[in-house]
């Protein structure tokens, strides 16, 4: 029996019409399925609608055509309440500049995404102090994100990610602002919760060593995405 | 949730400093003027109206002052023979509607010395009273030729109970010493029974009267009395507390509704004030918001901590405005020498105008906020 499709895409569109008449198909007719599990990068030029793509999944952005399937939920047509609840536990965001809340302590800031559940505060900060520990920042929890490096605040913001445990992780260009041994570390977090907790991964990345840890590479051009990777664009991402 | 959010407002206000103490600064200044005044107001109130309640009425009509006096009894004696006032007239004035009792006075002035002449059986509400007498005793219905002294007056010209004092043609006999307070309107250097001071007036003036000093049975009705007698006895000078006020120079006069009414002016600007800063803010943390929304938090989760903000900012400046309003009506008082403790009532109030106006500061924003979408707020830079 195969694997449980946790992501579905299905004729996919994100059209933006500008003030000038002129519309911009940033995603245009995307049909994708992504397993339980996988590790799926998706990498081509800048301004290709790699970030619309993933703001769609996450319901961060709606669709003007097509459906986003995720864990079983039509994004597209849930309420507003349902996609808060949504978005706090099916998806887990990680952005290239971090996002993280600077007046917030790391802990505060893993912590962030839980606030609005149920769960009591002695037990949201066990959890946020626990995911610092499994980034390697256990030493640092107290710290601004002004007062770690740049690995350090992106890690976590992967602490903050895993939070709620969600289904799926969108990384966003996760190590654009960071060298590569860092990057590297990075990505190796996010593959293990890939492997480690059935977690299905979509990373949008430019990372020239993405192919150590993706189990599926696509290539998006034009809103469009395909799995032929011109021999440039893959002789520049997997050296 | 809400700890969080607490926390977060906290730091939110720690990091933007200049901002945070610009709007406490406008919650201070609505809070500390509405202290301020009100309490200034009420303590000049009582301060005015301490001379009449000393007394125990609630105003004073004099017959034939062509002026407010200016606050001595000195005043009103020396416009004694201008309009006299027949003591049957005070039978009329008990009969107004609103008016309790009405007590006859005469008052006059021989030379420099005051002379009044009282009934003594108005044990509640006179001249003097016998709370009064500070040795000696208080003067009764039947006395002839005695008279009570003023101690002060007695002090300088070394008159003790017992001695004699000059009045008009007579020696009298002084029974009591009496310690009037300075600010009495009515305060004279001698007191005696209201048919020998009668009885001292030339022949056609006999059973003549000119002051009424009148009770009343609802306070905020001493306007309309006021209106009454002046209709009724022209060239007659009714004075109620707040006359007493107008008339003292030297500390501004304000009313606890005018005190409420600028307090409430002020806040409206500290709310506008606040909105504009608070948008700022907004526009400032677009990103910020937009992270929240996309980690799952939900408009009114937002929403709560823009609130929270502004509240806190509106109850930090209510606490201090409430310190600093202390402090201004504490001087504004001492300069009328009427230093009282301050109604815990105007400090609640004060706390909760800041805190209402930090919180309605916040509606407009948070409104704002909650309708940024995540993507919208992202991808402000």
């Amino acid at each position: 029996m195969g694997k449980w499709n946790v992501i579905e895409l299905q004729g996919l569109s994100r059209v933006y019409y500008l003030k000038s008449g002129e519309e911009i198909r940033a995603v245009d007719s995307v049909d994708l399925v992504v397993p339980e599990g996988e590790f799926l990068t998706v990498i081509g030029p800048s301004g290709s609608g790699k970030t619309t793509l993933l703001n769609l999944v996450g319901g961060l952005d709606m669709p003007t055509s097509g459906k986003v399937i995720v864990d079983g939920l039509d994004v597209s047509r849930l309420s507003e309440a349902e996609l808060v609840k949504f978005r706090r536990e099916k998806v887990g965001f990680v952005f290239q500049s971090f996002n993280l809340i600077p007046t917030l302590t790391a802990v505060e800031n893993v912590e962030a995404p839980l606030a609005p559940t149920d769960m009591p505060k002695a037990k949201r900060i066990e959890r946020a102090k626990y995911l610092l520990k499994l980034v390697g920042l256990r030493g640092k929890i107290d710290r601004l994100p002004i007062e770690l490096s740049m690995g350090e605040q992106q890690r976590v913001a992967i602490a903050r990610a895993f939070a709620n445990e969600p289904k799926v992780l969108l990384l966003d260009e996760p190590t654009g602002n960071l060298d590569t041994v860092t990057g590297k570390e990075i990505m190796k977090l996010c593959h293990e919760a890939s492997k480690n907790r059935g977690q299905t991964v979509v990373a949008v990345t430019h990372a020239s060593y993405i192919e150590e840890y993706t189990d599926r590479l696509l290539y998006m051009r034009d809103g469009r995405i395909t799995n032929e990777i011109p021999e440039a664009e893959l002789e520049r991402t997997i050296t | 949730m809400v700890l969080i959010t607490y926390i977060y407002a906290l730091k939110e206000l720690k990091r933007r400093k200049y901002r945070t103490v610009i709007n406490i600064t406008g919650f201070v200044i609505v809070v500390a003027t509405l202290v301020a005044l009100v309490t200034t107001a009420r303590g000049w109130e009582a301060a005015t109206a301490e001379p009449l309640k000393d007394i125990g009425t609630d105003m004073i009509m004099i017959y034939s002052a062509p002026v407010v006096p200016s606050g001595t009894g000195c005043y009103i004696a020396n416009h004694l023979f201008s309009f006299p006032f027949n003591q049957s007239n005070i039978a009329e004035i008990s009969e107004i509607e609103g008016v309790n009792r009405a007590v006859p006075v005469l008052m006059h002035r021989m030379g420099a010395v005051v002379f009044t002449g009282i009934d003594p059986r108005e044990t509640k509400t006179n001249a003097v009273l016998p709370g009064n007498v500070v040795e000696g005793r208080y003067l009764t219905s039947e006395d002839g030729d005695v008279v009570l002294v003023d101690r002060e007056y007695a002090r300088l010209n070394n008159l003790t109970v017992g001695s004699e004092v000059r009045y008009m043609k007579g020696m009298y006999e002084i029974v009591g010493l009496v310690d009037v307070d300075a600010a009495n309107i009515l305060k004279s250097h001698i007191y005696v029974n209201l048919p020998v001071g009668q009885k001292g007036l030339p022949d056609d003036n006999i059973g003549l009267v000119n002051i009424a000093l009148i009770s009343v049975s609802d306070p905020r009705k001493v306007d309309d009395i006021s209106e009454t007698l002046t209709r009724r006895w022209l060239g007659a000078t009714p004075i109620a507390a707040s006359d007493l006020a107008a008339t003292t120079s030297g500390v501004i006069t304000i009313g606890e509704e005018m005190a409420w009414n600028v307090s409430f002016t002020l806040a409206v600007v500290a709310v506008l004030f606040t909105i504009r800063s608070q948008l700022a803010a907004v526009a400032e943390r677009s990103r910020e918001i937009g992270i929240l929304k996309a980690i799952g938090w939900s408009k009114s989760d937002v929403m709560i901590q823009m609130f929270i903000e502004s509240a806190l900012q509106g109850a930090i400046g209510g606490v201090v405005g409430c310190v600093v309003g202390c402090g201004f009506a504490w001087y504004f008082l001492s300069t009328i020498g009427r230093v009282s403790s301050i109604d815990p009532t105007i400090l609640v109030a004060g706390f909760c105008v800041a805190l209402v106006s930090g919180i309605a500061a916040g509606l407009y924003p948070s409104w704002r906020v909650a309708k940024l979408t995540p993507m919208e707020a992202l991808r402000t830079v």
